[in-house]
């Protein structure tokens, strides 16, 4: 009976087998090919060249995702303290931004950023360059420094910290969410039992609530880290061409101006295997719980 | 807890807030800026929402989204459930692998599920494609040539939204008593019959909550998309990523805005609804009957709102049996002459963009193409033509084939002239800001000056931007010696070292030079003509050592789907009329040569004013200017390499 009913699986096993493994091998397969058809391990000795891309995004990445983590645990422990009805408008606002797609939120930051953009505007009409300029010249003056003395506006877009902006910015729900609902499903009376026992509030927070915590941060670095560690249009839109990550990097391979699968294919199959790494290694600190915290 | 603590607590959530909602505010209001400029105010107006409604390319992206989340989401929710059915009866050894497979594209980047699917299609229809051939031509068959396009899509999307399904209905079985069924059965039900009465009333939540978590997750959905749906087809995320890699029109703001207000809509409606629910909760009875109701009227609400969408579009949409897919530049082509077309042939014109030559080709190579007509540059025709990629024309189809100047026919990219009809000429030149700069430009070397550290738009495709090298080089463009192109690459990448280049683009120029964020770039005349007219302070230079020269051709693929109709296509552009008004809108030189001659008295007419004989000559480089350009030739495929692996290079930095 109970086989029987298992069979139900089947169209979705041979499905899987279609349209999830089948096109992971073909991944390996390119990697492993070169355009020619021959197996060759050529591509993977071109990645040598590449490793500062990989460097960069795995270094942006980290920045975000601990961005993302100090700015949303902090929230979420808060939110998790108000009351219901202030908890329920609070996760509605948060979740509204993602219903908008993530190219014209990242859009948005262009023209916040750019040279001539709001914020460089605003700062002009505050006249905040003058005052940076004449700080500069009477530094200059008394040190002997050589501080630029006509500045005309901050280089903010096309910057690394543009890019970090625009993964924080797109992806601080993911981190919100997740932490929000393990700690507003948290029994109360854990942490009055270690206030009774006598724990300070710091030692309760580290003891009790942390611990209890951990699923949800876990599952929030997963969901801010995989995507902006293989972003392609947040670089794009906020770095111009001057961060290359690993996603500008295999998407140039494809359908881009270096038309090269197979080399496409090896940099995401390396990219695979070091984020399967890292949450491997990251999920035995948690309990490895296949329970995604979904919204 | 104390007052001044919780004030703290709440200031940092405002903060939050505010941080995430300053940016969709910024874009609402300059939704309704009376200018296309994105940080002046300039005064309240409408116009952006009129101008969406009749912009074809983004009402038919909307629909194809709405579409395929549609139909991914109800299909994969079926699919989802008795997946999740099948696997919760299995045995654990069985059931785990299966889910860790389930699980993979969750936790798989995005690009990476989509790259790999991209692969498995184009492996698969390369396949089936070759043997269709073989067996069409041995047996007469009529088999059809497959490509990228609408199934592929939704393949992709049924195939990422099933693990959300599954993940959502999974713990509703495992909290459901398991006696249930077996009781159901004791009494004497079927198993179908129990399935229906006993276990999806116990599941319903989860299907219902993973229907629309699929639904969201499809419609949120770009980076799978964008590797899937092929050439010719395009949802509202991919639309709207090629929108901001042209000129960036305000279109794109009141798009946003519909989208925020609609959504916020709906989730106010659902919220009142909810606390109603929430206040009849006294009455237990009245509460079980206003939940069941508020939540089968919020889907119904929300599956009526996505029907009626579709409806509107399918009845605003022109539903011609006939199409014609057409892969051109961004910006380079007036749209009027699109209307002009599928309302004089009937045939709907499904117009694309590529950004430049090389990117093009990927696309065509790998997306299985689906275009009919493309208009690569002289060089690239020669590739395409030499691979093999290019159909010969039926010129009987194609009369105003006449029209053009005979200098523009039998060029050395296709010397018999059978595969290409030319579309436009012109050449590649510097554009600066004359108020950004100290003295006019005349040579390339300031395009790798450190004087202008930061200033600086390099064209983002290889063959102009080494290309440019090698013409301060002294060295010819077409040429094949590693020295040389190494030595230009090199120029290259120590003025990138030095932060000469503020950026590397293609047509995000338009709106970087208009507004003044850069002081030079390397672009095309005609483009420079078209941001002149936005700003006058920009100047256009053919430097001293020369440059280069180049024809755009209208050519139709080997395996276009509607060959006759891409020949109805380039005989209406070819035509006098169609020339005259595309070059007063793109202001790239015409190929026909009664257009190019009339076109001084064209713009008088129009515009009641002399047209300046120097923006002539800009647009129609004279003799003496040509005389010092040379076109691009196809390269070996050893240099082509070098090329790839140079730019490859170049881009990290």
């Amino acid at each position: 009976m109970k086989n029987r009913r298992s069979l139900f699986a089947l169209p979705y096993v041979v499905w899987m087998a279609l349209f999830v493994v089948a096109p992971i091998l073909l991944v390996v397969v390119y990697a492993f090919s070169s355009a020619a058809g021959g197996a060759t391990l050529e591509n993977f000795r071109d990645m040598g060249g590449y490793w500062v891309v990989f460097l960069r995004s795995f270094e942006l990445a980290v920045v975000a995702t601990a961005v993302c983590l100090v700015i949303g645990y902090p929230i979420s422990y808060l939110m998790a303290r108000e009351g219901p009805r202030f908890q329920r408008v609070a996760t509605v606002l948060i979740m509204l931004p993602m219903w908008m797609n993530f190219l014209l939120r990242t859009y948005a930051w262009m023209s916040i950023l750019e040279n001539t953009g709001l914020l460089n505007r605003l700062f002009s009409a505050i006249r905040l360059f003058d005052l940076v300029n004449a700080v500069s010249g009477a530094l200059n003056s008394a040190f002997g420094l050589k501080l630029a003395t006509d500045v005309q506006y901050f280089q903010m877009i096309n910057t690394s910290g543009a890019v970090v902006l625009g993964m924080v910015y797109n992806y601080l729900p993911f981190m919100i969410l997740p932490i929000y609902s393990v700690l507003a499903k948290m029994d109360r009376s854990l942490l009055e039992a270690a206030r009774d026992l006598g724990a300070s509030p710091a030692a309760a927070f580290r003891r009790v609530i942390l611990p209890l915590s951990l699923p949800g941060v876990l599952s929030g670095v997963t969901m801010v880290f995989v995507p902006s560690v293989s972003t392609f249009a947040i670089s794009r839109l906020l770095g111009g061409s001057n961060v290359m990550l690993l996603g500008n990097l295999i998407e140039l391979q494809f359908t881009g101006s270096s038309y090269d699968p197979q080399l496409g294919s090896a940099i995401s199959l390396v990219m695979m295997v070091i984020v399967v790494a890292c949450m491997y290694v990251m999920n035995r600190f948690g309990e490895g719980e296949e329970q995604a915290v979904m919204l | 807890m104390n007052g001044k603590n919780r004030f703290g607590g709440r200031l940092a959530m405002v903060l939050t807030f505010l941080f995430l909602y300053a940016p969709i505010f910024v874009l609402m209001v300059f939704s309704f800026n009376d200018s296309s400029s994105r940080t002046l105010w300039k005064g309240f107006t409408l116009d952006w929402y009129g101008e969406l409604f009749q912009d074809g390319i983004i009402i038919n992206s909307l629909y194809t989204t709405l579409l395929v989340a549609l139909l991914s989401s109800l299909i994969a929710t079926v699919a989802g459930t008795f997946a999740a059915i099948g696997f919760f009866n299995m045995k654990r050894r069985v059931r785990t692998p299966l889910m860790t497979i389930n699980n993979i594209p969750m936790t798989n980047a995005d690009i990476v599920t989509g790259v790999s699917m991209c692969l498995l299609f184009v492996a698969a229809f390369g396949a089936w494609n070759s043997f269709a051939q073989q067996m069409n031509e041995a047996n007469g068959t009529s088999l059809p040539s497959l490509a990228m396009g609408f199934g592929t899509l939704l393949i992709a999307h049924i195939t990422f939204n099933i693990p959300y399904v599954i993940l959502s209905v999974m713990p509703k079985l495992r909290q459901m008593d398991k006696n249930l069924v077996e009781a159901a059965q004791d009494l004497g039900c079927t198993w179908m019959g129990a399935f229906f009465k006993v276990v999806l009333p116990e599941i319903k939540p989860g299907v219902v909550n993973g229907l629309l978590i699929a639904f969201t997750m499809s419609v949120d959905d770009f980076v799978i998309s964008y590797f899937t749906a092929g050439p010719t087809t395009s949802t509202l995320a991919m639309t709207i990523y090629g929108m901001t890699k042209k000129r960036i029109s305000p279109k794109i703001n009141a798009v946003s805005t519909l989208l925020f207000v609609t959504v916020l809509l709906l989730l106010v409606i659902v919220n009142l609804r909810e606390m109603q629910q929430s206040r009849a909760k006294k009455d237990p009875r009245r509460a079980a009957r206003s939940a069941a109701s508020s939540r089968r009227g919020t889907i119904l609400g929300a599956g009526a709102l996505a029907a009626v969408l579709l409806a509107l579009i399918l009845l605003s949409r022109q539903n011609n049996s006939r199409v014609v897919n057409v892969c051109g530049w961004g910006e380079n082509i007036d749209p009027a002459l699109i209307e002009q077309f599928q309302e004089e042939t009937g045939i709907r014109v499904n117009y694309q963009t590529a950004e430049g030559n090389e990117t093009m080709y990927s696309k065509v190579v790998l997306g299985g193409s689906g275009y009919d007509v493309i208009v690569p540059s002289d060089y690239m025709v020669s590739q395409m033509r030499q691979e093999g990629l290019l159909a010969e024309l039926d010129f009987a189809n194609i009369p105003n084939f006449s029209l053009i100047d005979d200098t523009y026919k039998h060029l050395s990219y296709d010397p018999e002239n059978l595969y290409s009809v030319p579309y436009t000429w012109g050449t590649l030149g510097i554009i600066y800001n004359t108020a950004m700069v100290d003295e006019p430009i005349t040579s390339w070397s300031a395009l790798f000056d450190p004087q202008y550290a930061g200033q600086v738009l390099m064209i983002n495709n290889p063959r102009d931007a080494i290309g440019v090298g090698l013409m301060y080089l002294g060295y010819s463009v077409n040429t094949t010696d590693e020295g040389e192109i190494r030595e230009a690459y090199q120029l290259l990448a120590e003025a990138r070292e030095q932060g000469v280049y503020q950026s590397f683009v293609m047509d995000e120029v338009y709106d970087k030079m208009e507004a003044g964020e850069a002081a030079i770039a390397v672009y095309y005349a005609g483009d420079f003509l078209a941001m002149y007219e936005n700003n006058p302070d920009l100047a256009f230079v053919v430097p001293q050592e020369g440059s280069n020269w180049f024809v755009d051709a209208m050519c139709v693929l080997k395996d276009a789907p509607h060959k006759e109709a891409a020949e109805e296509w380039i005989n209406f552009i070819c035509s006098t009329d169609a020339c005259l008004a595309n070059m007063d809108y793109i202001w790239y030189a015409s190929p026909n040569v009664q257009a190019l001659a009339d076109y001084p008295a064209y713009y008088e007419e129009l515009y009641g004013e002399e047209m300046d004989p120097a923006l002539y000559a800009i647009m129609a480089a004279p003799e003496e200017v040509l005389a010092g350009c040379e076109a691009y030739d196809a390269l070996p495929a050893e240099t082509n390499d070098l090329y790839k692996e140079l730019w490859t290079v170049l881009g990290i930095g």
